[in-house]
Formats: C-alpha cells, sequence, structure tokens
C-alpha cells in the first residue's frame, strides 16, 4: 500500500514535469516570431482584434459592446460591438486587469502577443485530459506533447498571432473533453461546462458551427447504433438548452441558433432525443410488436413533417438559407463563380497535399492507424473521434485554414496509435516474468523478441526525434513571419528585413490630416486601421460585398472614372501593395483579377474581366497588355514611374518577369504621388483637389505639361462651343 | 463670445479697403495703345475706393513683370489693357496669369480688336472665354450713328448680382467673345441679335453671329476668385463715361470683391434639446436642430445675407435629408441665421455629412461641411420587454412555466413520501 502511494507521487511528480515541460516547448517554440523579429501583432486580422482590444481597455466593456466604429467602412460605419466575436478581446482584456490587479502593469500589446502562446499550454492539458478519456494517460501524454508542438497548430498560434483561432481550438478542444466526460457519466456538471465552454467558443470564434454540428451528429449516430442511453439524453439536452441560451446573448449570434440552416442539425437532434426517450419509454410499456408499427408510422410522419417543414421555413424566410461559406465546403468551384470575395481569400482554397505532411508530419500516416485502432473498441466516445476525424479530413482538404481544427484530431488519433504501440513493443517488463514460468519458449526467440521490441521502439523514437526536429524547422522558418516585417537578405547573404508596411503606415499616420480617408484594397484594411489610425473605406471583415465592388471599381475603372467614384466618397489617399520592384509576389497586380471580378458581379455592363486579358488570353502588363488593363488605376498607381529607375523608357517587373513601357504607364493628372517606400512596396497618392477653374484634370494637366514644355505660337482658331443654356 | 468674435473680424474689416479680399492693385497697359489720362475716371473712382495703383507699362524691353514675391502674391488684384505688343508674351506668360488667378488674386480683363495679346487669350480660353482673335470687330448695322459703336440698353445685363439693372444705356465698341458651357462663367452683356463679329480685312469667316457673342463676362473659381472679361476699352474711357460709369463701377467692384461677397460666419447642430455632439453623441432618429449665419460684404460694411433658396442637406454619398433653410431671429445684426428648425436623424447609422452647398451664379460660393457619425442604438436603449405589448405573452409564458416548476418541485419533495410506499407495494 504504501509502496503504491509512493508509486503514486513519483506518477503525480513525473506529470507534472512532463506537463511543465511540454508548456515550456509548447510556449518557447512560439517565440521564434518574437526572436527573429520583434514583439508585433502579425498579419491582418489580429491587427483588428488587437485594436479593438485597446479600445476595449480603454473605454470599458459596456462602451465596446456598443461600440459604433466610424473610421472603418466609411460612410457605412460598422456596428463592431455587435458584429465581431469579443470572446478573445474580453479574456485578454481580463488578463491585463488581472496582472494590474497583482501589480503587474503589462502593456497590452504584450498581453496580445503572448497570448496565443499561454494558451497553447491549455490546449495542450484539454487535448491530455480528452485523449485520456479515449484510452488513457500515456496516450494523452502522447497527444499533449503532439499538439504542443504540431505546426498545424501553431501557424495560427505564435506569438503575435492575435487570431481568434488562437483562443478557439483550447476552447474546441476543452469544450469536446466536457462533452466526452458528460456523456460517458450522464454528469449534468460535466455537461453544463461543456454548455458553459460552448458559450465562451462561441463568443470567441465563428468556427463555433462545427461543434454545434459535430455534437449532434455525434449523438444522432449513436441512436443509429441503438446505443441511446439516459445518460446520452440527460448530457445533450443539459447541453443544448444552456448551450444555446447561452450562445444567443452574442450579439453577432443573436437568433441564429433557431434561425439558421447550420444550427437546424442540433436542433433537429435536440428533438429527436426527446421521441426517443419517448420511445424507449413505451418500449418498456408495450410489446415488441406494437411498438414496432408504432415506431416505423412515427418516424416516417416525423421525417416527413420535419423535412417538409425545413423546406417550407426556409422557402418563407423565417430559417435563414445555408450561407456561401458552407455550400462552398460542399462544392469548390461555387465560391468561384457565385462568391468571389470568398474564393479571394487565398486561405479558403483547396489544401495541397503536401501541406499535410509540412503541418503534421508522421502523425499524418499514424492518424488513419489511429481511426482502425479505434474503429477495433468503438466504444460511445470513440465514435464521436472517428466522425471528428471523418468530417474534419474532408474539410481541411477543401479548405487550408480548417487544416487548423484537423490538427488536434491528428494528434489525439497518432498518440492513440502510439500509445497503443508501445503498450506492446515497449513493455520489457513482461519479459522477466515469463522467462520463468513459460519454458518451451527459447532462448532465440526471447532474444528475437527482445530485438524486434528494441528495433520498433527504437525506430518511432527515431521518428518522435524527427517530427520534433522537423517541427522546430517549419515553425522556426514557415510560420513565425509577421507579414508586416519580410525578410529577406541582402546580397552578402546577411539576413534584412523589409519594413516598407510600417514606414508607410507610419507616414500616414504623421503626415495626413487625423479624419483623411484612405482607399485601398480590403486586404489592408485592417492594418490601416491598427497603425496608421486612418479612416478605410473596406477592411478585412468583409461584410458588405458592394461597397468592396466600389473600390474594386475604381481600381480596375480609367483615371477620371475612379477619380469620380472615390471623390464621392470622400477619399483622401488611395494606398496601393507594389512588388514590381523587390519581387514581392504578393502584391495588388496579382490580387487585381480579383477586383475586377467582385466589381463585375456588381456591374457586370461596366467592368468585364475579358477586357483586362490579351486576345490570347494572357494576363500582361508589358506592352501586349489590353488597353482597358493600361488605362486602369490599378496598373497607373503601381507603375507609375516605375520606368524611370530603369532608363526611363522600360522597367522590368520582377514579380512578372516584364517589361513595362514609360509609354503605356503614362502621366497621372487625377492623382498625386505623395509617397512611395524604400522598396516601392507601399504607394500612396492623393486625389488631386478639383481644378478651381472648372476644368477637368486632365486637360488642366495637359495645358500644364504643354506649357512646360515651352511657349508656342498659338494659333487662334474658332472653339466649337455648346450651346449655353 | 461668439458676438466678440464677430465683433473682432467686423473691427478689422473696417480698418481695410472697401475690397473684402485686397487692395493692392496692378494696372499693365501698352503705351502705344493706351493713353491712361483717357481713363482718369475709372482709374479715379477705383483710387477712391482706396486702391492702391501701381503701373506697369509694356514696353518693347522684356523686363517681366512679376506678380510674386518669393511664393507670395505681390498684388491682389490685376487690371490688363488692351496690349499690341508681342514682348508681352515672355513678360507675362500665360501659366503665369493662371498660376496668379489660382493663388487667389483676381483679374479684370480688357481686350479689343486691335489688343489681344496672346498669353491674355490663353489664358481666357483655359477659362471657357474665347475673345475674337486680332481685327475682328463687333458690327451692328442696325445702330443709328455707326455700325461699330453699340448702344445698349442696360436693363439688359445678364446678372443683377454682378451689375444691378438700370434705365441708361451702355456705349460699347470692341470685340465679342465666345463663352464656353462652363457653370463658372457669368454671362455679363450678351451682343445684340443683329450683330455679329467679323474680320476686319474679312478674311477669316465669323466670329459670332448674333446673341452667340458676349460683350462682357466674368468667371468665378471654386475658390471664388474672380475675374471679369470686356471686349471693349472704350467702355472704360472717360468720354463715354457719363453713360458707362454705372456698368463699369458695378464690375468693378464685383471683379475685385467689394459686393456680393457672402460668407459663413458660423454653422453649428446640437440636439433639440441644446446638447451639441460633443457632450452626446448622436443616435439614429434622434431630434436635432442645425443652423447657420451668413453675412454679405457690400462694399463698406458687413450686412444680414438674405436668400429663401438655402438648402441644408444630409448626406451619406446620398442625400438623406434637403431641408430648405428658414431665417430666424432679427436681422438687425450683421449676419443672418438661418435654421433647419427641428428633424429627426435618419433611422440608419453611419457617418453623415451635415452640409450646406450654396453655389449661385454671381454670388460667392460658400460651402459648410461637417463630418459626424451617427451611432446605432445601444443595447440597453431598445424598449424593454415590458414596455411592448406584444411581449406579454412570452413574459406570461416564461413566468408561468418558472412557478409550475417551483410548484412541482415542492410537490414532488413534500408529497413523495406518504404517496411513495403503496405503490410500492402495488409493483412489488
Amino acid at each position: 500500500m504504501a509502496q503504491s502511494q509512493a508509486l503514486r507521487w513519483i506518477q503525480l511528480l513525473l506529470k507534472c514535469t512532463i506537463f511543465l515541460s511540454m508548456t515550456g516547448a509548447a510556449v518557447s517554440s512560439r517565440l521564434f516570431s518574437v526572436i527573429r523579429f520583434e514583439s508585433i501583432i502579425h498579419e491582418f486580422d489580429p491587427w483588428f482584434n488587437f485594436r479593438a482590444t485597446k479600445y476595449l481597455v480603454n473605454h470599458g466593456f459596456y462602451k465596446f459592446l456598443n461600440w459604433f466604429d466610424d473610421r472603418t467602412w466609411y460612410p457605412l460605419g460598422r456596428v463592431t460591438g455587435g458584429t465581431l466575436y469579443p470572446g478573445l478581446m474580453a479574456t485578454s482584456a481580463a488578463v491585463w486587469h488581472g496582472l494590474r490587479k497583482i501589480g503587474l502593469p503589462v502593456d497590452i500589446r504584450n498581453v496580445c502577443v503572448m497570448f496565443a502562446p499561454a494558451f497553447s499550454g491549455v490546449t495542450a492539458w484539454a487535448t491530455y485530459h480528452l485523449t485520456c478519456e479515449i484510452k488513457d494517460s500515456g496516450a494523452g501524454l502522447l497527444a499533449a506533447a503532439f499538439i504542443a508542438i504540431a505546426p498545424g497548430y501553431i501557424s495560427r498560434s505564435v506569438a503575435g498571432s492575435y487570431d481568434n483561432e488562437a483562443i478557439a481550438i483550447t476552447l474546441l478542444m476543452v469544450t469536446f473533453m466536457f462533452w466526452i466526460k458528460a456523456m460517458k457519466t450522464g454528469s449534468i456538471m460535466h455537461s453544463t461546462l461543456a454548455a458553459v465552454f460552448y458559450f465562451y467558443m462561441v463568443s470567441a470564434w465563428g468556427g463555433y458551427v462545427f461543434i454545434t454540428n459535430l455534437i449532434p451528429l455525434h449523438v444522432f449516430i449513436l441512436i443509429l447504433m441503438g446505443r441511446y442511453s439516459t445518460r446520452l439524453y440527460s448530457a445533450y439536452t443539459t447541453w443544448y438548452a444552456i448551450g444555446t441560451m447561452a450562445s444567443m446573448q452574442i450579439p453577432f449570434v443573436g437568433f441564429l441558433p433557431i434561425r439558421s440552416n447550420d444550427h437546424m442539425a442540433a436542433l433537429g437532434v435536440f428533438g429527436l432525443t426527446q421521441i426517443v426517450a419517448l420511445g424507449s419509454f413505451i418500449k418498456s410499456q408495450v410489446s415488441w410488436a406494437k411498438f414496432k408499427t408504432v415506431m416505423v408510422v412515427s418516424i416516417a410522419f416525423l421525417l416527413a413533417v420535419g423535412v417538409f417543414g425545413l423546406f417550407a421555413l426556409t422557402y418563407f424566410g423565417y430559417i435563414a438559407p445555408w450561407t456561401g461559406r458552407f455550400y462552398s465546403l460542399w462544392d469548390t468551384n461555387y465560391a468561384k463563380i457565385h462568391i468571389p470575395i470568398i474564393a479571394s481569400v487565398s486561405e479558403h482554397q483547396p489544401t495541397a497535399w503536401p501541406a499535410f505532411f509540412f503541418d503534421t508530419q508522421f502523425l499524418i500516416w499514424l492518424f488513419p492507424a489511429g481511426v482502425f485502432l479505434l474503429f477495433l473498441e468503438l466504444k460511445d466516445e470513440h465514435v464521436f473521434i472517428i466522425a471528428y476525424s471523418v468530417l474534419c479530413s474532408y474539410f481541411a482538404g477543401v479548405m487550408v485554414r480548417l487544416m487548423l481544427t484537423l490538427t488536434p484530431i491528428i494528434c489525439v488519433c497518432s498518440a492513440v496509435t502510439i500509445s497503443k504501440l508501445f503498450d506492446v513493443y515497449a513493455d520489457f517488463s513482461s519479459k522477466a516474468t515469463d522467462a520463468t514460468v513459460a519454458s518451451p519458449i527459447s532462448q532465440k526467440t526471447r532474444i528475437m523478441t527482445l530485438v524486434t521490441k528494441l528495433t520498433v521502439c527504437g525506430t518511432f523514437l527515431g521518428y518522435l526525434y524527427l517530427f520534433v526536429y522537423h517541427c522546430t524547422w517549419v515553425t522556426s522558418n514557415a510560420y513565425s513571419s509577421p507579414s508586416v516585417v519580410l525578410p529577406s537578405r541582402n546580397q552578402d547573404g546577411s539576413p534584412a528585413l523589409i519594413d516598407d508596411f510600417r514606414e508607410a503606415y507610419y507616414w500616414l499616420r504623421m503626415n495626413t490630416a487625423d479624419d483623411a480617408k484612405v482607399a485601398s484594397w480590403w486586404d489592408y484594411g485592417y492594418q490601416i486601421g491598427g497603425m496608421a489610425d486612418r479612416t478605410t473605406l473596406v477592411d478585412n471583415n468583409t461584410w458588405n460585398n458592394t461597397h468592396i465592388a466600389i473600390v474594386g471599381k475604381a481600381m480596375s475603372s480609367p483615371e477620371e472614372k475612379a477619380y469620380e467614384i472615390l471623390k464621392e466618397h470622400d477619399v483622401d489617399y488611395v494606398l496601393v501593395i507594389f512588388g514590381g520592384l523587390i519581387g514581392f509576389s504578393g502584391d495588388d497586380i496579382n490580387k487585381f483579377l480579383w477586383m475586377v471580378r467582385i466589381s463585375e458581379g456588381i456591374w457586370p455592363d461596366e467592368i468585364k474581366e475579358r477586357e483586362y486579358f490579351t486576345s490570347s488570353g494572357e494576363y500582361r502588363m508589358d506592352e501586349a497588355a489590353p488597353q482597358t488593363m493600361k488605362d486602369s488605376l490599378m496598373y497607373k498607381l503601381s507603375y507609375y514611374r516605375f520606368p524611370s529607375l530603369f532608363n526611363g523608357v522600360e522597367g522590368t517587373d520582377r514579380v512578372r518577369g516584364q517589361r513595362i513601357r514609360q509609354q503605356d504607364v503614362g502621366e497621372l493628372d487625377y492623382f498625386e504621388e505623395v509617397f512611395t517606400s524604400e522598396n516601392w512596396i507601399v504607394r500612396l497618392y492623393q486625389l488631386k483637389e478639383q481644378d478651381p477653374l472648372g476644368r477637368d484634370l486632365h486637360s488642366a494637366g495637359e495645358f500644364a505639361r504643354s506649357s512646360a514644355r515651352g511657349f508656342k505660337k498659338r494659333i487662334a482658331k474658332k472653339p466649337s462651343v455648346d450651346v449655353r443654356v | 463670445m461668439l458676438g466678440l468674435l464677430i465683433a473682432l473680424v467686423q473691427l478689422i474689416a473696417f480698418t481695410q479697403a472697401k475690397s473684402s479680399s485686397g487692395s493692392r492693385s496692378l494696372v499693365i497697359f501698352d503705351q502705344r495703345l493706351i493713353y491712361l489720362d483717357d481713363y482718369s475716371v475709372f482709374l479715379g473712382s477705383l483710387k477712391e475706393r482706396s486702391f492702391e495703383l501701381d503701373y506697369a507699362p509694356v514696353t518693347n524691353d522684356s523686363t517681366p513683370v512679376e506678380l510674386f514675391d518669393g511664393e507670395a502674391r505681390r498684388y491682389d488684384n490685376l487690371i490688363v489693357f488692351p496690349i499690341k505688343s508681342r514682348h508681352f508674351n515672355k513678360q507675362l506668360s500665360a501659366e503665369k496669369l493662371l498660376n496668379f488667378y489660382n493663388e487667389g488674386g483676381e483679374i479684370m480683363a480688357i481686350t479689343t480688336p486691335d489688343g489681344v495679346a496672346d498669353n491674355v487669350r490663353v489664358f481666357l480660353n483655359q477659362l471657357g472665354i474665347f475673345p475674337s482673335p486680332k481685327n475682328y470687330q463687333l458690327r451692328d448695322y442696325f445702330q443709328d450713328n455707326s455700325e461699330l459703336v453699340l448702344h445698349l440698353p442696360a436693363s439688359k445685363v445678364l446678372n443683377e448680382h454682378v451689375v444691378p439693372k438700370n434705365d441708361g444705356e451702355i456705349v460699347y465698341q470692341g470685340s465679342a467673345a465666345l463663352l464656353g458651357d462652363s457653370d463658372l462663367i457669368i454671362p455679363v452683356l450678351q451682343a445684340p441679335r443683329t450683330s455679329y463679329s467679323e474680320d476686319g480685312q474679312k478674311q477669316g469667316g465669323k466670329w459670332t453671329i448674333g446673341s452667340q457673342g458676349y460683350l462682357a463676362a466674368s468667371f468665378q473659381t471654386l475658390k471664388n476668385t474672380r475675374l471679369s472679361w470686356v471686349g471693349s476699352v472704350d467702355l472704360f474711357s472717360d468720354k463715354n463715361s457719363d453713360s458707362n460709369k454705372h456698368f463699369v463701377q458695378e464690375l468693378t467692384k464685383w471683379t475685385f470683391k467689394e459686393k456680393s461677397v457672402v460668407e459663413v460666419v458660423c454653422s453649428n447642430h446640437a440636439h433639440s434639446n441644446g446638447l451639441d455632439y460633443s457632450d452626446v453623441p448622436y443616435k439614429i432618429k434622434d431630434e436635432v436642430v442645425y443652423n447657420i449665419s451668413l453675412r454679405e460684404w457690400e462694399g463698406e460694411k458687413w450686412v444680414p445675407f438674405v436668400a429663401d433658396d438655402i438648402q441644408f442637406e444630409l448626406r451619406m454619398v446620398d442625400p438623406y435629408y434637403r431641408i430648405t433653410l428658414t431665417p430666424i431671429g432679427d436681422s438687425s445684426f450683421t449676419f443672418q441665421t438661418y435654421t433647419t428648425s427641428k428633424f429627426n436623424l435618419p433611422d440608419h447609422h453611419g457617418i453623415f455629412t451635415f452640409v450646406v452647398d450654396y453655389k449661385r451664379s454671381g454670388l460667392s460660393f460658400f460651402t459648410d461641411k461637417d463630418v459626424k457619425a451617427i451611432r446605432h442604438l445601444a443595447n440597453d436603449e431598445y424598449p424593454r420587454s415590458w414596455v411592448i405589448t406584444n411581449s406579454w405573452v412570452y413574459l406570461t409564458a416564461i413566468y408561468s412555466v418558472i412557478f409550475t416548476w417551483v410548484i412541482f418541485v415542492a410537490l414532488f419533495v413534500g408529497v413523495k413520501k406518504s404517496a411513495n410506499v403503496p405503490i410500492e407495494k402495488k409493483t412489488n
């Protein structure tokens, strides 16, 4: 007894040490970005989250909840408080306040930067408990170790990646952990906890719909398998009732849980469990034959009523139809045809096959083995893991960003596989006992067994070592770039940083009026708002397709038309990203076709995608480019003065590898270049004032140029003048 | 405080010249064409109105006429008499003229059939005024004495704000111009229907025919810089001053901003209860009021600007409201205040522009703009559930369920013991 007590203490100590080191590994590998670059908020969306967090910290929760942001989506503004998931900001604000309470006043930026690494430790803990429920604590520890360093998860949770996913994956795992516990025991407390964490998840990420559908799916499959029990009933109904009521408290979600098709499955299963509960009660009261007829009739009736009702309610508009993002999950071409704005996001593209290996390394081939092993046992909780695996494997294949939700389950399943493997092959203890009792096993066999076991264990230890090596390499090389600052190399090979974005945003902040309006493609909206603190027309919260199309139309129109559109929206500055000089391929010219497509969707008569291609269907910028392309504002703003960097006649675009001719670029009459960053990545133009004399700016420019060329004898010719009315 | 400010502004205005913009003036003339003593009445009246006149005779040497001192304008006003000299183009290019005008210098340009300098012509062409070229003369064979001297009734003046109508007549001899269709051009005097302008040597075709031609035209830029062009120098000469004095005086007064200058004194918008935006930001459907005070310079002092066609707009790309302003308060002040009266903001959140954009030909333009956000209702500003009668059904449902549940639990806990025993026995 005392011995086992001591053993337990040692186990606990070991577990704690393992957990501590795992958290250490999880956090430290996410700090590459801070070490390589600096403590900075990454990419695009995190800038908005950061700005919102600052607003929350400065103005308090009430003002945050009712925040009307007049600095984005000019002139519409954004009801920001009602259109965001406040979980992330609320959590970091709470952390910030908590730290201040205990005498640690930390800058809110550092809280935000360190947020994701800190929560990755919690994710590891939740994954451990989840896997414990699936198999045992050995598998749990492995799964926790995997999730701590798997690149698929790190890609969204490095320091500075202050995005909703940073907290959402943690909450996803905690919710699932509590759900499995509740489902196994029928405990109301656990299912209430699952509901509470579900609420937290709803408040943090739009991906909560995944939970909303996965748990009912699990319950539905169990019912179909004839595994209905009162435990399942109490777990599900408690979770659904509390979770749904709670989730409706988030302003952005509101009545969606009862009005949107995405949530209907959960409601349907809720109804089904009631019927099944009633059925099982009747079953216990009447004979089997009678019950059978009752069941068949009622199921047919209910199915008909349910399906018909769903269609009818959707048709009459009481239930919102499936959203475009949902359709694009099933038909990868759907978005490209119907909603270019969704397809234009690189995250929404189908995943390339190497990405699976890149993000999970050897776990990817252990994953199916794990699913197979779970099939062998097929307990109730295993059904959940299997359903999760199958669904997410599909989704991850359709959209790159859903790799993120697949990674945790890959870690769990692979951990099950490896732990099973180690259960068998790393069990050297049975060797000793076997040797004394079972004599028939020869010495040779024993040695062979030992060698086999050692080989298998050694191989897998090797794999594990490679895995850690791979994860570290991927994290440090691929996922740590803030994409605000770009890494590069000098000519002598020494590392250099391209800091054009911040240079330009800082210029905007210091040199323009506080209420200046900046038009740019929506990708840069959040950054302009966060770093330059200027009003933008459109940003990464792509809620209004038409407004985005307006900017797209301006960019694809000729100068004078663009000027009119932009002036109508009080725009002062236009910002374009141009990578042609340095070879930065993510620039606006490469995104330009999306601008054309999106605006064509709204104004098919004025903007035609076909006109931006050469007659042979090529996308070209050199002399072969079609006139519509050469006239477009995007072309002009990108290449203005570009050939002058070379010989003044032709410049070479290093992204497209094409030669840009000065005569194609021409002059700018309606816009004035005010700033171009060091490597020409960010170019800023100001809209010229209207000509005070009422001429159009083109003829004013022509006049100024002709007089700059020197005085010529002007012959007085009778003008053709319109009739004055 | 505001009153004090206005008084101060007025004080400054009084100490200045009569022009509301400035009095430093330059007269450019060609000594071969113009003998200044012939225009003593015109120039004398300018001096009388406290203009400081500098003279720049154009000679055959090409010393440039400097209108600028570094970046700053040297003169506020420019009077260009007809100029024949070819050197003038080099002395003062059309671009310099344009620049001077763009920078806010007022210009009075006079051309005649024998004095149309290229630079002045090119400059005027940019505005949309096309004076007839050299040697083109305006003729009208229906005139009494000579086909070249036209007697026009002064009541035919086209814009009241520039030159008020009177009963006299205007004696005119010179050229005509074609006008473009720019809204900024203010036609002042139109050629008679029976007139035409033609090259004196009968070489070219006709430049203007009938009322197509204009004899005097004004122009006001979007920045309220003014210019007038007259196609006759005789109009200004002493010999015709008896009949033309009124016209010349009014035209120069307008051109040099001595009249028809309208200004926004102040404007504000606020909640109808007096709190303004900085106290309580606007939300949808708030009742607000917009006021604007306007005054007009009439040569000696600021007077209230009176009009009944001033409109206020509340815009978000498109106007959501367009309200004609009504005057309030007594107009014994030096300004007149106009109001929209109380109106409710639209039921639409967004960033709205409160704007009065008044552009009338002949008066100076003014635009008063203020961009303000109108927010949505906060979560606790909607009517509460118990206020809405429709919700009573649901409230009743909620509370009856709660009540029934409590009763049920009470019964379940309380009644359990006595009822339990016999049932157990029966099943056994």
